[in-house]
C-alpha cells in the first residue's frame, strides 16, 4: 500500500522534473513561429523568422564555421585519440600516472580557465612568431585539445573489453603490423570509433565558453553569434536558429537510440 | 636508460621496442595536451604572478600584486567586492548542488524502479536537453522568466518578487540556470549506483529496522555514495566556475568568480588579475578532486569520474 | 575516402593556422559598433573598388578594445571608437597614425572636429559620427519625468520601475558623478567614491533590473522589460524608425545635470592587414553625400561640413542636433590613463560585484 503510493509520488516527480527540462526548450520553439517581434506574448504562428534566418548571411557563415569547426576537430581528434587510446590499452601494465593525469586535464579543467589560458597563451605565441592567429585555426586546436581525451578513452574501454587472446589470434593471421590494424583493429574497434566521433562532434557544437575566447573575426559558430545576438537584445530570428539546434539534437537523441537498440552492448 | 647497456639481451631489446611503441602512440596525443593545455595553463600562472600594465596587459616585473587585489586590496585600501563574489559563487555552488542532489535522487531511483527496456529511455529523456548548446538553454529561462510572462506575473501576484520586477535578472534565475544545467550530471552516476544497488541487503535491513526511513539510511544511502560524491563534484567543480548563466541571468547583481575571471579578460581590465582568479578556480577544483579520490577510497567504491 | 576526408580537414586547419594568408586581397575588415552602418553604403563601397567588406561588430569599447589585445591589432582594417578610447589605443601602440595626403577627403570635416582634444591634430582618428547619452524613458509610467538623472537615481521619483544602468563604467560613474552635483566629467578621487557609493546603493535597489549597453536597453524598453535606461539619442530614432508601434512611448532626454556628448572616430589597427583599403574606405565615408547618407541612416549628427545640404530635416533639430541649452550641459567622457584608470577600473569593479 505504501509502495504504491510512493511509487505514485514518484511516477508524478518524474514528470514534473521533465517538465522542468523541457519547458525551456519548448518556448524558443513555440517563440520562433511567433508574428510578433516581442517574447512577452504569443500572437499568431507565422514562418517569418525562419525566412529571414534564409536571407541572413551573417547567420548562415556562423552555420557554416560551428560544421567546419566540429568536423575538422573531430576527425583529427579521432585519429590522435584512437592511437593514444590504443598506446594506453597496450601499456595499461606499465607505470602510467603521469599519462592518466594529462588525459584527464582537459576533462576536469573549468571551461572558463582553459578558454583563457589558450587565449592569453596563443596571442603571446603570435606575437612571437605570427602563427595561432585567432580564428578557425586556434578554435580547431583548442576542441580538438578537449575531445581528445574522450576519444582515448572510449577507444581504450573498447579494447579492454577485447578477449586478449584476439590479439594474438590477429598476431598469427596477418603479417605485417599494417595488416592487422586495416584488418583486425580498425574494424573491431569501428562502433567506438563512430560513438567517439558522434560525442566529439556533440562536444564541438555544445561548446560556447572556448571558441568564444578563442575565435577570430570571421570565425564565429551559431553559439557565438547567439551570444551576440542576445547581448544585443535585438532579433527573434534567435528563437529560429535555436529551434533549429534544438531540432538536430532531438534528431540526433532519435537516432542514437534507434542505434543502440540496433547493437546492444 | 636500459638499453644503454654494452650486451642488450633480448629482453631489453623487446623492452626498448615495447617503449619505443608506447611513444610512438602516446606521443602524438600527449604532445598535443602539453602543447596546447599544459603550456597554456602555466603561462596564464606566470600571468598571475606579473604586474598589470596601464592598459591591463601583464607586465614585468614578477609580483604578487594580482593575488593581493583578489583579496580586495587596492589603490583605496581594502574593499569587500571580490569577496562578496567569491561568496557568492560558493553559496550559489552550494545551493544549486544540494538543490540537483534533492532533484536527482528521487529521479535516478525511480529509473531504475522502472522496467529495464525502458531505462535507456528514460534516461535519454533526461540528458538530452543538456545536448543542446548552453548558451540556447539559457536563452530559454530568459524566455520564461522575463518581466510579464507567466510565471513572472505568478511570483508577482504571490508577492515572490517586487512588482513590474520579474523573475529574471535576478540571482534567484541564476539558481535555478545552474539546477537546470547540472541535474543530468548528478541523476547519470547516481542511476550507475542505484542500479548496483545490492537488494539482499536492502531486504535484511528491511527486516532488521523497523522503519522504512531506517533501511533506507543503513542499507540504500550508504551504497548510493559513491555515485552521490560523483555527481556532487561533477556539479559543484562547473557551477563554481561558471560564466555562461550569471552573465545572462544574473543582470550584473549576479556576479561569479567565473565572470569576474572572464571580465578581465573580454574586457581586457586586469589579465593578471583574471589569471590569479583562475588559479583560484584551479585550486578549487583540485580540491574537490582530491576529497573526493580520498572519500571514494574510504568508502571501497572505486568510481571512476568519466562523464 | 577518409582519408580525403581527414586530409581536407587537416589542410583546412593548417590553411587557418598560416597566420596572414587568412587576410586575403581586396577584402576589408570593418570592426564597427552594432547597428551603425548603412548595407546600402557598404554595397556602394565594394562595387566601386571590386573589394569585399566583412563586418564585426561590438556592443562596448571594453569589449572592443580586448578584441584588438588579442590579436584584433592585425585582423582588422577599421576600428571605430568613441572619444574616450581613442588616446588608449594611441598610448598602447594599437593604432597607426593617418597619412593625411591618402585622405583629401578630409577637408569636409567640420574645423572642430579637426583637432579634438581627443586626438590634438587628428593625427590618428577621422570622425564618423557624434552623438549624446541620455535617458530613454517610459511616458506612460513617467508622465512628469523630471529632465534630471533623478529619474535613475532617486529612490522616490521612481520607486517602483525597473531601470537598467549603462554597461559601460564610465558613463554609468559620469552619470552618478553629474546626479551628484560633480559634473559629468568629474575624476577626483573623492567624487568617484561618491559616486560609486550611489551606484552601489542603486544596483541593489529591488527595481534595478542590470547593466545594459546602449541598443540592449533600448529593445528592453520597447519591451517594456525596463521603463527608464541610458542610451543614445540616434538609436533611439533609429529603432523608432523601424518599429514605431513599440517606440511609441518612449521619449529621449538630456537631463540638466550634464550628459556625456561623444564622437566615434575611424582609426587604422597598427597592424591592419589592408591599410590601402581602409583609407580608401575612410576618405569614402567623408565624402559629403555618403556622409550624409550615414548620418541620415542612423540618426546621428554628422561631424561633415561638406554633408550639411544633404541631411534629413529631423538631423538638424533636437534632440540629434541639441538645443543650444543641452548643448552647453554636454561634456566628453574623460580619458583616463595610469593610476587614474587603474582606480577606476578598481571602483567600477567593486560597483559591479556588490
Amino acid at each position: 500500500m505504501r509502495k504504491r503510493t510512493l511509487h505514485r509520488g514518484l511516477t508524478a516527480f518524474w514528470w514534473l522534473t521533465l517538465t522542468f527540462l523541457y519547458l525551456p526548450l519548448a518556448v524558443v520553439v513555440l517563440y520562433s513561429f511567433n508574428s510578433a517581434n516581442s517574447s512577452a506574448n504569443f500572437v499568431s504562428f507565422s514562418l517569418r523568422w525562419y525566412h529571414r534566418l534564409l536571407g541572413n548571411e551573417a547567420i548562415l557563415s556562423a552555420f557554416g564555421n560551428s560544421l567546419v569547426l566540429a568536423i575538422s576537430s573531430s576527425l583529427i581528434a579521432l585519429v590522435v585519440g584512437c592511437v593514444f587510446g590504443y598506446g594506453m590499452y597496450r601499456h595499461r601494465h606499465r607505470k602510467l600516472g603521469w599519462l592518466i593525469v594529462l588525459i584527464y586535464l582537459p576533462i576536469v579543467l573549468p571551461d572558463i580557465v582553459f578558454g583563457i589560458s589558450e587565449m592569453a597563451f596563443f596571442v603571446q605565441i603570435h606575437e612571437w612568431t605570427g602563427l595561432l592567429q585567432p580564428g578557425l585555426g586556434t578554435m580547431i586546436i583548442a576542441h580538438v585539445t578537449f575531445q581528445i581525451p574522450f576519444v582515448a578513452l572510449i577507444v581504450y574501454s573498447r579494447f579492454v573489453g577485447l578477449d586478449p587472446t584476439l590479439f594474438e589470434a590477429a598476431k598469427d593471421l596477418y603479417a605485417t603490423p599494417v595488416k592487422r590494424v586495416v584488418h583486425f583493429m580498425l574494424p573491431t574497434i569501428k562502433p567506438a570509433l563512430i560513438s567517439a566521433f558522434f560525442l566529439s562532434f556533440t562536444l564541438s557544437v555544445d561548446d560556447f565558453v572556448i571558441s568564444f575566447f578563442t575565435a577570430g573575426p570571421e570565425s564565429a559558430t551559431l553559439p557565438i553569434y547567439i551570444w551576440g545576438a542576445i547581448k544585443k537584445g535585438v532579433s527573434p530570428e534567435i528563437n529560429a536558429i535555436a529551434a533549429l539546434m534544438i531540432a538536430a539534437v532531438a534528431l540526433a537523441a532519435i537516432l542514437s537510440l534507434a542505434f543502440s537498440r540496433r547493437r546492444p552492448t | 636508460m636500459s638499453y644503454s647497456g654494452v650486451m642488450p639481451s633480448a629482453r631489453s631489446r623487446a623492452m626498448v621496442r615495447e617503449t619505443r611503441h608506447l611513444l610512438f602512440t602516446v606521443t602524438p596525443g600527449a604532445f598535443w595536451i602539453f602543447i596546447f593545455l599544459v603550456l597554456p595553463s602555466a603561462y596564464l600562472m606566470g600571468v598571475a604572478f606579473m604586474t598589470n600594465g596601464p592598459y591591463g596587459l601583464p607586465q614585468m616585473p614578477l609580483s604578487l600584486d594580482s593575488f593581493e587585489r583578489l583579496a580586495g586590496f587596492g589603490f583605496l585600501g581594502w574593499s569587500p567586492g571580490n569577496l562578496y563574489t567569491l561568496l557568492r559563487s560558493l553559496w550559489q555552488t552550494l545551493v544549486s548542488t544540494a538543490l540537483v542532489v534533492v532533484v536527482a535522487y528521487p529521479i535516478a531511483y525511480y529509473i531504475t524502479t522502472c522496467r529495464e527496456k525502458w531505462r535507456p529511455l528514460l534516461l535519454l529523456a533526461v540528458v538530452v536537453p543538456s545536448w543542446t548548446n548552453q548558451v540556447i538553454r539559457t536563452f530559454g529561462w530568459m524566455n520564461l522568466l522575463a518581466p510579464g510572462t507567466p510565471l513572472s506575473g505568478l511570483a508577482e501576484s504571490l508577492g515572490l518578487v517586487a512588482p513590474n520586477m520579474g523573475l529574471y535578472p535576478s540571482n534567484f534565475a541564476v539558481t535555478l540556470g545552474l539546477v537546470y544545467n547540472f541535474l543530468p550530471f548528478m541523476v547519470l552516476p547516481l542511476y550507475g549506483a542505484f542500479e548496483k544497488l545490492d537488494t539482499a541487503q536492502v531486504e535484511a535491513a528491511q527486516d532488521l529496522y523497523a522503519s522504512p526511513m531506517r533501511a533506507f539510511w543503513h542499507a540504500v544511502f550508504p551504497q548510493t555514495l559513491p555515485g552521490l560524491l560523483a555527481g556532487i563534484v561533477l556539479v559543484a567543480i562547473p557551477a563554481f566556475g561558471m560564466y555562461v548563466i550569471p552573465e545572462l541571468l544574473g543582470g550584473g547583481k549576479g556576479m561569479m568568480l567565473g565572470n569576474l575571471v572572464a571580465n578581465q579578460f573580454a574586457g581586457a581590465s586586469n589579465w593578471p588579475l583574471g589569471a590569479a582568479g583562475a588559479i583560484l578556480m584551479l585550486l578549487a577544483t583540485f580540491l574537490g578532486l582530491y576529497v573526493m579520490r580520498r572519500l571514494g577510497k574510504r568508502l571501497g567504491g572505486g568510481e571512476e569520474v568519466v562523464i | 575516402m577518409k582519408f580525403n576526408k581527414i586530409a581536407m580537414a587537416l589542410s583546412l586547419g593548417g590553411l587557418a593556422l598560416a597566420g596572414h594568408a587568412q587576410a586575403e586581397e581586396g577584402k576589408l575588415y570593418l570592426f564597427n559598433w552594432t547597428e551603425y552602418m548603412d548595407p546600402a553604403i557598404i554595397q556602394a563601397f565594394e562595387d566601386k573598388y571590386d573589394v569585399e567588406v566583412v563586418q564585426n561588430y561590438f556592443n562596448s569599447l571594453p569589449e572592443m578594445f580586448a578584441k584588438l589585445n588579442a590579436g584584433g591589432v592585425s585582423q582588422y582594417d577599421i576600428i571605430v571608437p568613441s572619444n574616450y578610447y581613442v588616446p588608449r589605443l594611441i598610448k598602447t601602440g594599437l593604432v597607426q597614425e593617418l597619412d593625411k595626403s591618402k585622405l583629401p577627403n578630409l577637408d569636409n570635416v567640420m574645423a572642430q572636429f579637426q583637432d579634438p582634444a581627443y586626438d590634438p591634430g587628428g593625427r590618428y582618428s577621422a570622425p564618423y559620427q557624434w552623438g549624446t547619452t541620455g535617458i530613454i524613458y517610459n511616458t506612460e509610467t513617467f508622465p512628469d519625468a523630471p529632465k534630471s538623472w533623478s529619474l535613475l537615481f532617486d529612490p522616490e521619483v521612481n520607486p517602483s520601475h525597473p531601470f537598467a544602468l549603462m554597461g559601460d563604467g564610465q558613463v554609468s560613474m559620469g552619470s552618478a558623478c553629474a546626479y551628484l552635483g560633480k559634473g559629468y566629467d568629474c575624476t577626483d578621487m573623492d567624487d568617484w567614491r561618491e559616486a560609486a557609493q550611489l551606484l552601489i546603493q542603486t544596483k541593489n535597489r529591488d527595481t534595478f533590473s542590470g547593466f545594459s549597453d546602449g541598443t540592449p536597453a533600448l529593445q528592453q524598453l520597447s519591451r517594456g522589460v525596463i521603463h527608464a535606461g541610458l542610451s543614445y539619442n540616434g538609436d533611439y530614432f533609429y529603432y523608432k524608425s523601424e518599429n514605431p508601434e513599440a517606440f511609441e512611448s518612449l521619449d529621449f532626454m538630456i537631463p540638466d545635470e550634464g550628459a556625456e556628448m561623444w564622437v566615434d572616430a575611424m582609426m587604422i589597427p597598427a597592424e591592419a592587414p589592408n591599410p590601402d583599403l581602409a583609407y580608401k574606405f575612410i576618405n569614402f565615408i567623408l565624402d559629403a553625400e555618403i556622409g550624409a547618407q550615414l548620418s541620415n541612416y542612423n540618426y546621428y549628427a554628422s561631424p561633415n561640413a561638406a554633408a550639411e545640404p544633404y541631411l534629413d530635416e529631423v538631423l538638424t533639430q533636437p534632440p540629434i542636433m541639441p538645443s543650444d541649452d543641452d548643448m552647453q550641459r554636454l561634456r566628453f567622457t574623460p580619458s583616463l590613463e595610469g593610476d587614474q584608470l587603474q582606480t577606476f577600473q578598481q571602483l567600477w569593479s567593486e560597483v559591479k560585484a556588490r
